[in-house]
């Protein structure tokens, strides 16, 4: 084979080490590919991030305290500021949902009646039966408004 | 040591293939090392080693732990492990996920000892085949290892140090070494006997750090091992022990023992065969044709196809290496042609150890070697009479850049699975200590100690969420 033409076969290889070493002084940086994310409470639960959620809790967060969540992590278009338990039931998360219940997340009445009309929209059984040990009584959820139409 | 470095980096191009290997390994140990020490098959065995007042007593108690495996070194490395971390101050974490990055590194530097890179064709048969050495599933398989010390990444390391000193001179210290690698590697699990598999074709091809002292000695080293096991009572697993796949779809443990476990010798030998087509083809995965099932379901995963399509051409070159460029004679093998056979034959008899079930882990060492059967092979085609057509040198050339680009596509996707099992292996721990759990919490201080530290460094490294991840990256690189 032509010394000229074989140089070719290494550029895919070249090509990956030169995105490797911009992949390392980014890491450097503090960025490169992939960092790790920082996250509201809210968007940590809204992304199954459970561990970031449990880390950002043992630093301070408030697991009551509504956050802004994202375009596109539980909503398409727009961004939303909802309760880390509302984010839990909007990704269908049972086990973000318990976490938070056993990390001091409190539900009133008023906030699990959002709660369980935002379980019937979406249909998780487990987060179904988590939100049914709190009230097994029937839901009227006419005119209760989903906490995820609720524009920033 | 020093002279043979000193004469190594005499050529640029043995240089610039060690910077290339650098380059690229570092992101890919910096990926390893984000990964969190697992809950499955880590906690355990850490917590049982930490339990133990002495290390006697854990090596004695060890080898009842269980009736079909004798890992003596497996606890006892994790206890040593410990000891370290708590002499020096560092986490659990710096420690045993350090030793996964030293292993990786260990095994990409005897890579490039094995290809021994000379001048620029070398160096672009290396740009080749060192995609498909970090590329292949067998070494991602391999890096996502969940023991607490990597005993696969433990016996490629044995195997490749092996076939290295194998390609180089005879030395009077080789049958100690290969004894020593042996025994290693046998102690920390049954793939270790890849070890003497490597010996034994390396002999075979003619490699000429091989003599008869190392052949003899090492299978005496691998008979006193057979034979302790048997006094111990340890009998090989049979089928049922593990789940494995068959046809388009996986079998738990229960129902492979019920279909198979009466008449099991078709089964295995579909094992051997899937084993070794997993390494050549990307198919059958765990013992499942993803093709077969795609077939059926009327879709396929552009993954199922970059894998098999990548690993069937470069196949077909080793193939096209052993059809064309391999004199009859074994008299008149060159040093690469020894390299090549040599890698061959490994990589086709590790592909019996599936007979029970199949696991991309245990063809990992095969992987290594198919990775230097390449850069043989690759070698060869740049090589070839440059007075061929334009038309055979176009075809050539296309072979070679399309299996560099999907390698080097699949290396990448290698890095997204590696932070995707860093994500899903921290949030693992989210289910240990659980609040609402409390009365299953370990009675025993040291466990409960050791368990709720791991879990706490494990929780405070922060890892990336798929979500922020390309959405299209599943389809592309998660099989």
């Amino acid at each position: 084979m032509k010394r000229g033409v074989m140089w070719i076969s290494a550029g895919p290889c070249l090509v990956l080490a030169v995105g490797s070493a911009w992949w390392t002084v980014g890491a450097l940086a503090g960025n490169g590919l992939w960092p790790p994310d920082e996250v509201t409470l809210s968007e940590a639960v809204a992304t199954r991030n459970n561990a970031e959620a449990v880390r950002l809790i043992e630093k301070g967060a408030n697991p009551n305290q509504p956050g802004d969540v994202r375009d596109g992590l539980l909503t398409n278009g727009y961004a939303v500021t909802v309760k880390p338990i509302e984010a839990a039931v909007g990704a269908q998360r049972a086990d973000s949902l318990r976490m938070l219940l056993d990390n001091g997340a409190s539900i009133d009445q008023e906030e699990l009646t959002v709660l369980r009309c935002l379980e019937q929209a979406r249909h998780d059984s487990g987060v179904s039966e988590l939100l049914a040990a709190q009230s097994t009584s029937a839901v009227d959820c006419a005119g209760v408004g989903s906490p995820l139409e609720r524009v920033r | 040591m020093p002279r043979m470095v000193g004469t190594a980096l005499r050529s640029p191009a043995t240089t610039l293939a060690i910077v290339l290997a650098a380059l690229i390994t570092i992101p890919l140990a910096d990926s390893l090392y984000r990964i969190p020490i697992q809950v499955s098959d880590s906690l355990e065995p850490i917590v049982i080693a930490a339990k133990y007042d002495s290390a006697q007593h854990l090596l004695r108690d060890s080898l009842t732990f269980s009736p079909t495996t004798f890992r003596p070194l497996r606890y006892l490395q994790t206890r040593a492990l410990l000891a370290f971390s708590q002499a020096t101050g560092l986490t659990y974490h710096a420690v045993f996920r350090g030793l996964h990055v030293i292993l990786l590194l260990m095994l990409i530097a005897l890579f490039v000892a094995a290809v021994r890179v000379r001048n620029w064709p070398d160096f672009v048969a290396f740009t080749v085949a060192f995609p498909v050495l970090i590329g292949i599933h067998t070494f991602l398989s391999m890096l996502l290892e969940a023991f607490p010390v990597n005993h696969f990444a433990q016996v490629g390391v044995c195997a490749m140090g092996l076939f290295v000193l194998a390609q180089r001179q005879s030395r009077w210290f080789v049958p100690i070494v290969a004894c020593l690698l042996l025994a290693l590697s046998l102690s920390v699990i049954e793939s270790g006997v890849m070890v003497w598999v490597t010996v034994i074709c390396c002999a075979a091809a003619g490699l000429p750090g091989i003599n008869r002292t190392t052949v003899v000695a090492t299978t005496v080293v691998l008979a006193g091992y057979l034979l302790l096991r048997h006094m111990l009572g340890i009998s090989s697993p049979g089928i049922g022990g593990h789940g494995s796949g068959f046809g388009d779809r996986f079998y738990s443990p229960e129902e492979l023992a019920q279909r198979f476990g009466a008449h099991p010798l078709g089964f295995m030998l579909y094992n051997v065969t899937g084993g070794l087509a997993s390494l050549l083809f990307a198919e059958p995965r765990q013992g499942v044709y993803s093709l077969l099932a795609a077939w059926r379901q009327g879709q396929i995963h552009p993954v199922v196809l970059i894998n098999v399509i990548s690993s069937s051409a470069t196949t077909a070159l080793l193939v096209w290496y052993a059809a064309a460029r391999l004199p009859r004679s074994r008299s008149a093998w060159s040093d690469a042609d020894r390299t090549f056979v040599a890698a061959c034959m490994a990589f086709i008899v590790n592909a019996a150890f599936n007979a029970v079930y199949m696991k991309d882990e245990i063809m990992s060492p095969a992987g290594l070697f198919y990775a230097v059967a390449t850069f043989v092979a690759v070698r060869a085609v740049i090589d070839s009479p440059p007075t061929r057509t334009l038309a055979a040198t176009a075809f050539a050339t296309c072979v070679l850049v399309t299996i560099a680009a999907l390698w080097t596509f699949r290396v990448v996707g290698g890095q997204y699975q590696l932070r995707y099992h860093a994500f899903t292996t921290r949030n693992d721990w989210v289910d240990v200590l659980r609040p609402d759990k409390h009365d299953a919490w370990p009675d025993n201080p040291t466990e409960l100690a050791v368990t709720q530290r791991i879990r706490a460094e494990a929780i405070g490294r922060r890892t990336t969420s798929p979500s922020f991840m390309p959405r299209w990256a599943d389809r592309y690189w998660v099989e």
